[in-house]
């Protein structure tokens, strides 16, 4: 290895003081958290007595027994296989549904544009949380206009029932950004020179063909920050299912791994198998999204 | 990783394409044939209406109270008393609203210019000091990207209680300080606009480097800053699971906490399940004025951190 | 934070809450050892004229008015209450954090069922050393054994939830159905309600708390306690026969399933939809406060029987006020505790907010009891349940982890209800689930 030289000791002095205090916090917010969850799913408590009451209570190494137990549970897993369609389904229509937005925004004459752009836009300034409460509103049978009108021409409709309920979520989720995703893609829109347009347009290409040969491959890297972003978003879904839980007999305590973990760790009390199911998750979030920057990459490559 | 590669051209970029917006602007393309105007326009009308349909339910409701919002027709007024209502939801225990707001406001204000800055200086410093282990220190902080702020939170909570700091305002403030993502824009974005000659120039005259850092380069920056300000802004904004797990005193609760405890609550009070409508029309409100407003700053910059 | 941290590491040695077969009527039984003292700090306690803040979490309604009463009357000893959400368990998560953080309140409101969770924990106090003895006799018997442990007392109680059936006169009288006695009479009426659009009520998947009390009624007995080891048995003969009962009413869609004591539930017991509700004690306050509208219309009947002139009931829910271990000032907290429930000023707002079934035995009148009575169409109904509490067996025992429990009921009734399979195969799941979960916690358990 070769010794640093003296302007790069400078470099990493000067660096070291602009770096330390991000570094420092990152160090106490993510670092030390995720060893101490490793530590932590390692290890179990064992009482004596009914109640482990009487000092009958100490926390023993156990190797992987946490992780086993977290993946045989079937609730676990399942909750996993929830998000994993919900993201297979949710994420390609949010992206397609942001796209069009932003090609047909793009298309559109002047005038509107304003007023549609801040319309799609607004949910995104919505809480995670005060969306769903809100659209739970708009799904309770009883109190929801749209079961009402639903119901009064004979359609029995319930957006709550075991079913329907993860579309309900994912409508949600959806309504809230697919206006922040449109934003982005017309941001990354307004970069592609005009002439490009003139010049297809000249060559007697349609909007349509404009629009897929033209603007799609243009926007493909805001594309792909957008599904990286909605794919970690998937796999931390909570606050949808924990706000429309009492509503309805439809979701579980493990309806998603994020809930699963919640629930293990605060309601059953359960902090070593939740540090396992929060390792688990990371694990996965890590591996989906490199896994969909390597796929993107690669084909990047061939296409180019 | 895709995502990390260094972009040392975006700034360049970034130039051709303000020059290219204005160009538009100027320009414009020649108008569409009729029928694909109303096309679009009656399909961006359908989007319309699916976006700020609950939002029009939300505004109808705000104007009713418990039984108004059980017992009549969702879409449509009854007896509207908003300022009554909402007076009551503000007088509610003392304006506890009042003061969950003004929480929110503290964590995602505070916690956002704080983000903001440190993201600066380290992006910064991992855009213009070549220093050994400078990919490896950025990998690092990027895998921080894509780990799920939820997984986090628990063990997070824990450690945080050892040191005494869960149930503090600190408890939701420190960790939303944290922004992986703003670093990345940043450095990007450093990496563009600040020049070296200019730095070199500085150095010169023999300014320190902390001057420079805030006279010069944070000038130069700007943009970007806005972008990861506000990013960051709604992101602590809409976050639920740290205070969900950090806090358990509801004096200081942001309001999307306190309005699910009112939820949680409202089968013993009743009258809960107005205030949280009339709760959440407030919260609404305010922040989608400033939505519209800034849609534009969402714009200038969003895409620095696109992969290319 | 607090000295009594009981963070993850090492845990503090315990104080040994002991003493042989002593169990009495919670039927306890622990093993012995030696008697240790706390391993931590002792709490600093109040000094004289001290002015001291304790902060209390709790979500029963109304407890507001007796909080203030005791700010009023106690300007030293400030008492902080602080409502917290009580759908699906949330209360208890943020308490158990709280515990595990070390900062957790200084009382709290813990149901019966859940005590023995929070010495799993060790998060509650033993009240032996602040004069626990002396107030004993204040309330009922078995409900002050109901957070006996050994020789230590762990809660002070506050009320118990007797069970009852509540229902629409006006519309069972309209329709013509008499007021089912037994449980084939229930059935026929929901048959009948059925048949005029209604439905009888909902049965809720999610509702741990309201199953365990129907087989509680049935004559079960989920949890026992031998020496150190723990019997379950879930999927005994009587539970089995209430699964197979409510099934058949869900199969031939003679129920609603949807959650009750929410927003749907409460808009079908507004419009009629729903006349009926098997629920306790402290329901009235619920449906006074939830459909104001129909005041006047309900009347309140005895849990239906399983056999026609048996007299047998439960318990859903019932409180207590425990101390946390952590709290600095134990003996002020335990003063407020008893205060809140004997205090007869105390007592009559609790009525009011609608607590339940007071526990203890003085201080409220037969008059308290009445506040909703015109409600109730004038009837005494109060009664009911207090011939209801008279009926329950106090014998029944809760687990070691109640919470995970109604949650492992939850999770199994909501995936037999929307998915397929049998209400026993409910019970034979989560049998195996407890006896797991038991044995995860390191606890010595027999499956029954």
């Amino acid at each position: 290895m070769r010794r640093p030289t003296r302007g790069e000791i400078r470099n990493a002095r000067a660096a070291s003081g602009f770096l330390l205090p991000f570094a420092a916090l990152f160090l106490l917010c993510f670092v030390a958290p995720i060893a101490y969850a490793l530590y932590t799913s390692l290890l179990k408590v064992e009482r004596s007595g009914p109640l482990g009451l009487g000092g009958g209570a100490h926390e023993v190494f156990t190797g992987l027994d946490n992780y086993a137990q977290a993946l045989q549970d079937p609730t676990f897993t399942a909750g996993f296989g929830r998000v994993l369609l919900f993201g297979l389904v949710q994420v390609p229509l949010m992206i397609v549904l942001a796209t069009a937005l932003a090609l047909l925004l793009e298309a559109a004459s002047a005038r509107w544009v304003g007023f549609f752009r801040t319309a799609f836009f607004l949910p995104y300034g919505v809480p995670g949380v005060i969306a769903s409460i809100l659209w739970g509103f708009l799904y309770v049978p009883g109190i929801s206009p749209f079961v009402e009108m639903a119901g009064s021409v004979g359609w029995d409709v319930d957006f709550l029932s075991r079913s329907s309920v993860l579309w309900a979520i994912a409508n949600i989720v959806t309504w809230q950004y697919a206006g922040y995703n449109m934003l982005v893609l017309i941001a990354q829109l307004k970069s592609v020179p005009v002439e490009l347009y003139e010049a297809a347009r000249i060559d007697g290409a349609n909007a349509w063909q404009v629009a897929r040969h033209i603007k799609l491959p243009l926007i493909r890297p805001a594309l792909v920050l957008t599904t990286v972003f909605s794919i970690i978003g998937t796999l931390q879904l909570f606050a949808e299912p924990l706000v429309l839980q009492p509503l309805t007999n439809s979701i579980d305590s493990g309806y998603t791994p994020n809930l699963n973990a919640y629930n293990e760790a605060f309601k059953s009390n359960n902090q070593n198998v939740a540090a396992a199911e929060a390792v688990l998750l990371a694990l996965v979030a890590c591996a989906l999204s490199f896994g969909f920057l390597r796929v993107v990459g690669r084909r990047g490559k061939d296409g180019a | 990783m895709t995502l990390v590669s260094e972009d040392r051209d975006s700034g360049r970029a970034a130039a051709r394409r303000s020059g290219a917006t204005a160009v538009a602007k100027a320009g414009g393309p020649g108008r569409p044939p009729l029928r694909h105007r109303i096309i679009t326009r009656s399909l961006l009308a359908v989007a319309a209406v699916y976006f700020l349909v609950p939002v029009y339910w939300l505004v109808v409701s705000a104007t009713k109270n418990t039984e108004g919002l059980f017992g009549t027709f969702g879409f449509w007024f009854a007896d509207p008393r908003p300022l009554e209502y909402l007076g009551d939801l503000l007088a509610y225990e003392d304006g506890i609203y009042v003061r969950w707001f003004a929480n929110s406001l503290l964590y995602a204000g505070a916690g956002a210019v704080a983000s903001t800055l440190l993201s600066a200086a380290a992006g910064y410093a991992l855009a213009k000091f070549p220093f050994p282990g400078r990919e490896t220190v950025f990998n690092v902080f990027l895998a921080g990207v894509l780990i799920p702020g939820t997984a986090l939170a628990l063990p997070l909570y824990l450690l945080f209680s050892e040191i005494g700091l869960a149930n503090t305002y600190w408890a939701v403030l420190v960790p939303s300080v944290v922004s992986p993502f703003g670093v990345y824009l940043c450095r990007i974005y450093a990496a563009a606009a600040v020049p070296d000659s200019l730095l070199e120039a500085a150095r010169i005259d023999g300014a320190g480097e902390a001057r420079i850092f805030f006279r010069l380069v944070l000038r130069l920056m700007t943009p970007a800053l806005v972008t990861v300000f506000l990013f960051q802004f709604v992101h602590i904004w809409n976050n639920f699971f740290l205070p969900l797990v950090m806090l358990s005193d509801s004096d200081l609760y942001p309001l999307q906490l306190g309005l699910t405890t009112w939820t949680g609550y409202a089968d013993r009070q009743p009258v809960l399940y107005q205030y949280t409508v009339g709760g959440a029309f407030l919260s609404v409100l305010p922040l989608m004025v400033l939505m519209g407003v800034l849609q534009r700053y969402w714009r200038t910059g969003l895409t620095e951190g696109s992969v290319k | 934070m607090s000295a009594s941290g009981t963070g993850p590491g090492p845990r503090p040695a315990r104080r040994t809450v002991l003493g042989g077969a002593a169990a009495a009527a919670a039927g306890f039984a622990l093993a012995g050892c030696g008697g240790s003292e706390y391993g931590e700090g002792e709490p600093k306690g109040r000094k004289k004229g001290e002015k001291i803040t304790l902060t209390f979490w709790s979500w029963v309604p109304g407890i507001d008015q007796p909080v203030a009463l005791w700010n009023s009357k106690n300007p030293d000893v400030r008492i902080e209450l602080e409502q917290v959400s009580a759908v699906n368990g949330a209360q208890y998560a943020k308490m158990h954090a709280a515990v595990k953080a070390g900062n957790p309140p200084d009382l709290g409101q813990v149901e019966y069922p859940i005590v023995p969770s929070f010495l799993l924990d060790d998060g509650l106090l033993d009240l032996t050393k602040y004069g626990a003895a002396g107030v004993k006799s204040k309330f009922e018997g078995w409900q002050w054994q109901q957070s006996v442990f050994g020789d230590a007392v762990f809660a002070i109680p506050q009320a118990s939830g007797p069970m009852g059936l509540f229902l629409r006169q006006d519309l069972f009288d309209r329709w013509e159905i008499e007021t089912p006695a037994t449980w084939d009479e229930y059935e026929a009426a929901a048959k009948a309600i059925r048949r005029k659009g209604a439905w009888i009520e909902t049965f809720s998947a999610t509702n741990g708390n309201r199953f365990a009390g129907l087989a509680w009624q049935a004559g079960a007995r989920w949890f026992a306690v031998d020496g150190d080891t723990w019997t379950v048995s879930i999927d005994d003969e009587p539970t089995r026969r209430v699964a197979d009962y409510w099934e058949a009413l869900v199969r031939q869609k003679l129920i609603k399933t949807v959650p009750d004591r929410q927003s749907v539930w409460y808009k079908d017991i507004q419009t009629g939809a729903i006349p009926a509700w098997v629920g306790a004690s402290w329901g009235d306050a619920l449906l006074v406060g939830n459909a104001p509208k129909t005041a006047g219309k309900w009347r309140v009947a005895p849990l239906p029987q399983w056999k026609k002139g048996e007299n047998a009931s439960a318990n859903w829910g019932g409180s207590t006020t425990a101390v946390f271990r952590g709290t600095q000032y134990p003996q002020d907290a335990m003063d407020f505790a008893v205060w809140l429930n004997t205090d007869p000023e105390s007592v009559k707002l609790l009525i009011d907010g609608g607590y339940g079934w007071p526990s203890a035995v003085s201080g409220w009148t037969d008059a308290d009891m009445e506040n909703h009575k015109e409600f109730f169409g004038g009837q005494d109904y109060s009664k009911v349940f207090q011939e209801a509490g008279k009926a329950v067996d106090t014998s029944w025992q809760w687990g070691p982890a109640t919470d995970t429990l109604y949650q492992r009921f939850g999770d199994a009734f909501t995936a037999v209800l929307t998915g397929g399979g049998s209400f026993r195969s409910v019970l034979a799941k989560v049998q195996r689930q407890t006896v797991d979960d038991l044995r995860n916690k390191g606890l010595k358990v027999a499956a029954g």
